[in-house]
């Protein structure tokens, strides 16, 4: 289409543009007329462990709705052979499906779990909060601005487009020389620091404010696998980052890391993969949490095998370091690395599928209860069994000459990161949402929600498996009648649509709910943690007094023994929460920096980085501990 | 009972411990990049680039920074004003000295015409020596913050030993990752 003034832009950006401005419109006279813009400040101040959640539940399914968007329009691309729909043909299909990947991965998976640890990590172990608060609102303003610098992109017309592992040397300025791909740097990048942020105030909390007694060892398995999954990101996210850095003073500075004569691509598919395969399981394991949890709830009974449950967190923790070139089969690294990867992806089967069996097992002459949240782990179950076994046919190195870059990779994935990792975040969402609202989402939504997406999901992504073994190469944005897919890429299509519509019950829930239901009570599923001992809401400091625990369970077997868990004498001292708009107004300049790198406007760079500096002297003079230091040295 | 700043200050100093285990491994994965593409297969060799008097300078300059930051840490055992001002004093001074030499090497060798585009050993050089420069400079303008809001007394004397002590862990790894930048970046091709 052609703007006046503008210029050339393609049709669909004008569109979302239109689109972004009315939206943008009753969204702000909406907020005037109902008087929410104090909630709105109170938020944007907030260093609160639940309230910083759910700032990063609403974010995330914003994200999650642009990035569904993206999928249907890869989906109606390939609905048909020789199709033609709309402008998602080669380089603009390219765009669809990198910031599909990226979004989905990024500033979908990562917040839909970090949320969750925020709102229940805490009230699981009797923490009153996270132990860093401030640090906490900077992870997520950061994870925010990383998100919305991504998303920008697509506004401008530059939306990365060298595929979600930004392989080299497509992604140098060689090839790509348009500042898309620079987008793709500068937003993962600033996110990913909030994530390593998120990591460390998450590891602290665990290691140093445990109620008393709550051993390690009597942790209910959600809080193990967000410690597991915290490590993880400790040591994948920096070389995320550095690799990012690497490849940013390639694109802007001139460098040759990973491009031609002297330079090496394959670095760069080692540094982003050591990376990316921990991600894999920085993104399953806390799922992997939550329905253990979830599963032993609503089975009336304690999980069955807990410490193999926390090995197999472990051991897949460690494995999860060791098979980062089973992406790089096909690269010829040669044949003793070949077997060595395969032979640790294929380990990596032993400890999930103890996890498996527990969880039959923990089910096993339980009473079962199927409410919402117990649906989705029984949905879970057969679901990541599939992709776990499609997994381990990968990891055969000499067939995966076949399977590499093929659609039945792609299915593999989203049975793995859909069944476990989306599964999981709705399931969590279901659990956790009185003491995220006080409110308790709808039953009968709930399972409309569970059962469309279940099957649009299944209708989506199985016949790719076979498109994928007859051929179908990923990244393709058209195939021909005599390829023969037709009907099973046209079967993908409409279980896309399904899962689609399955987010609208979902959606309509959560707004149903907000608007029209009464308070929840503290413990409504009949838990059997800590988290279900406080107020819905959780209140601001819920555990006063702090409560003393003694087993595993210690709130399921004190409602059966009819007493009250007993109070603990000399608590710690609990984090101070602040309220501050240094977290959002850092983020907003860290942004502007970006902006400046992404163009490469040199005033920009300067301007952004200095005020980032000064928000590090306004921070250290500013310092909430100053007042309860001084309290305490007058006593 | 332990007291609350006690409490609240473990917290802090386990997160900035961790903290640095992230910066260990972005500074392992810089590291592996420069043995990686070092020597060069083509352009210039790091024997050709490399001027060990500047090396010895600067190591010289960093290393005894670690030292009279000691002096101050004794200083905050005891709550002797004197000896923490001594201590900062004097790092700030050696810290200072190193930056200065820092961007004298840097200079010299762009002015050479070894700039960081030439090859990959120059590209990692520059982007592992240069991210530990620019840690350096943060240390400095930390330490000045630092030796301002000691000058203030405004802050209580717990909050100023804790702000103190964080940083003492910051600069110490600084120098540690120095001494990995002389083992691995210059050693091998200096001796």
């Amino acid at each position: 289409m052609n703007i006046p003034f503008i210029g050339e832009v393609p049709s669909d950006i004008v569109v979302a543009w239109i689109i972004s401005i009315l939206l943008g419109g009753f969204l702000f006279s909406w907020v005037t007329k109902a008087g929410k813009w104090q909630v709105i400040m109170k938020y944007a101040q907030t260093t609160h462990h639940r309230k910083i959640g759910v700032m990063y539940l609403l974010l995330a399914v914003v994200f999650f709705i642009r990035g569904g968007i993206d999928a249907l329009f890869i989906r109606t691309q390939l609905a048909v052979p020789e199709n033609d729909f709309w402008v998602f043909q080669s380089q603009k299909y390219n765009e669809v499906f990198t910031t599909h990947g990226t979004i989905m991965i990024f500033f979908v998976a990562m917040p839909l779990l970090i949320g969750l640890m925020n709102v229940a990590l805490p009230l699981q172990i009797g923490a009153n909060d996270l132990a860093f608060p401030y640090l906490n609102a900077v992870s997520f303003w950061l994870f925010a601005a990383g998100g919305v610098i991504f998303n920008m992109a697509f506004f401008f017309n530059a939306a990365p487009n060298a595929g979600w592992t930004m392989y080299t040397p497509l992604a140098t300025d060689t090839f790509t020389t348009e500042p898309n791909n620079n987008y793709y740097i500068l937003g993962v990048q600033v996110s990913g620091l909030g994530t390593i942020f998120t990591a460390i105030n998450m590891i602290v909390t665990i290691i140093r404010l445990r109620a008393p007694g709550m051993k390690l060892s009597r942790m209910p398995l959600f809080s193990w696998s967000a410690l597991i999954t915290s490590v993880l990101i400790l040591v994948a996210f920096p070389v995320l980052t550095i690799a990012l850095l690497l490849l940013m003073f390639d694109r802007l500075y001139g460098t040759n890391f990973f491009m031609g004569e002297v330079g090496d691509p394959v670095y760069w598919q080692h540094l982003f993969w050591i990376f990316g395969h921990p991600e894999v399981y920085i993104i399953v394991l806390p799922a992997f949490g939550i329905f253990s949890d979830i599963i032993s709830n609503f089975s009336t009974k304690r999980v069955y095998g807990y410490t193999s449950m926390v090995a197999a967190l472990a051991l897949i923790g460690l494995l999860g370091f060791m098979v980062w070139a089973h992406h790089m089969f096909t690269v010829g690294l040669g044949s003793m690395a070949n077997t060595f990867f395969a032979i640790t992806t294929m380990l990596i089967a032993v400890p999930t599928g103890i996890k498996v069996f527990n969880w039959l097992f923990t089910m096993r002459k339980g009473i079962v209860k199927i409410r919402t949240p117990m649906l989705f782990a029984l949905g879970f179950i057969p679901t990541f069994v599939i992709g776990g076994v499609t997994g381990v046919m990968l990891a055969v190195a000499a067939a995966d000459y076949q399977y590499h870059d093929s659609y039945f990779v792609v299915a593999h994935f989203h049975y793995t990161i859909i069944g476990g990792t989306i599964l999981g975040s709705f399931a969590g969402i279901y659990y956790w949402f009185p003491k995220m609202t006080g409110k308790m989402l709808n039953e009968k939504l709930g399972k409309w929600h569970f059962w469309l997406f279940l099957i649009g999901f299944h209708l989506t992504f199985m016949p790719q498996h076979f498109a994928g073994l007859n051929g179908m190469p990923r990244r393709v944005y058209t195939y021909m009648w005599e390829d023969h897919i037709f009907l099973l890429n046209f079967v993908s299509t409409i279980g896309a649509f399904l899962m689609g519509a399955s987010m609208l019950f979902f959606i309509w829930n959560i707004y149903y709910t907000c608007r029209f239901t009464g308070g929840a009570a503290a413990d409504p599923w009949n838990g059997r943690t800590l988290e279900w001992t406080v107020g819905s809401p959780a209140p601001e400091h819920p555990f006063e007094p702090m409560p003393r625990i003694d087993s595993l369970d210690a709130y399921w077997y004190a409602k059966i023994n009819k007493k009250q868990l007993p109070e603990a004498e000399d608590v710690r001292p609990s984090p101070i929460a602040v309220e501050t708009f240094q977290p959002v107004l850092l983020a907003g300049v860290i942004g502007i920096m970006s902006i400046g790198f992404i163009y490469g406007w040199l005033w920009m760079q300067i301007v952004g980085a200095g005020a980032s500096l000064a928000f590090f002297v306004i921070r250290s003079l500013t310092d909430e501990r100053k007042r309860v230091y001084e309290r305490e040295e007058e006593l | 009972m332990k007291q609350v700043s006690e409490i609240l200050y473990q917290d802090k100093k386990l997160g900035f411990f961790i903290y640095l285990i992230v910066e260990a491994v972005m500074f392992a994965t810089l590291f592996a990049t420069y043995i990686i593409f070092t020597p060069p297969s083509e352009g210039v060799q790091p024997d050709e680039v490399y001027e060990l008097k500047t090396v010895i300078l600067t190591s010289v300059f960093l290393l005894s920074s670690s030292g009279t930051l000691l002096v101050a840490e004794s200083g905050l055992k005891h709550w002797n004003r004197m000896k923490i001002w001594l201590g900062l004093g004097l790092t700030l001074l050696l810290g200072s000295l190193f930056m200065g030499f820092e961007v004298h090497e840097f200079y010299k060798y762009a002015s050479e015409g070894h700039t960081i585009t030439v090859n990959n050993f120059l590209s990692s050089f520059y982007v592992l020596v240069g991210l530990h420069a620019s840690h350096v400079a943060f240390g400095l303008a930390w330490m000045i913050l630092l030796m301002l809001q000691f000058k203030q007394q405004k802050i209580p004397e717990s909050l100023f030993i804790e702000k103190h002590k964080i940083f003492n862990y910051y600069w110490h790894f600084v120098d540690a990752i120095w001494v990995m930048i002389i083992l691995i970046v210059y050693a091998p091709y200096l001796f």
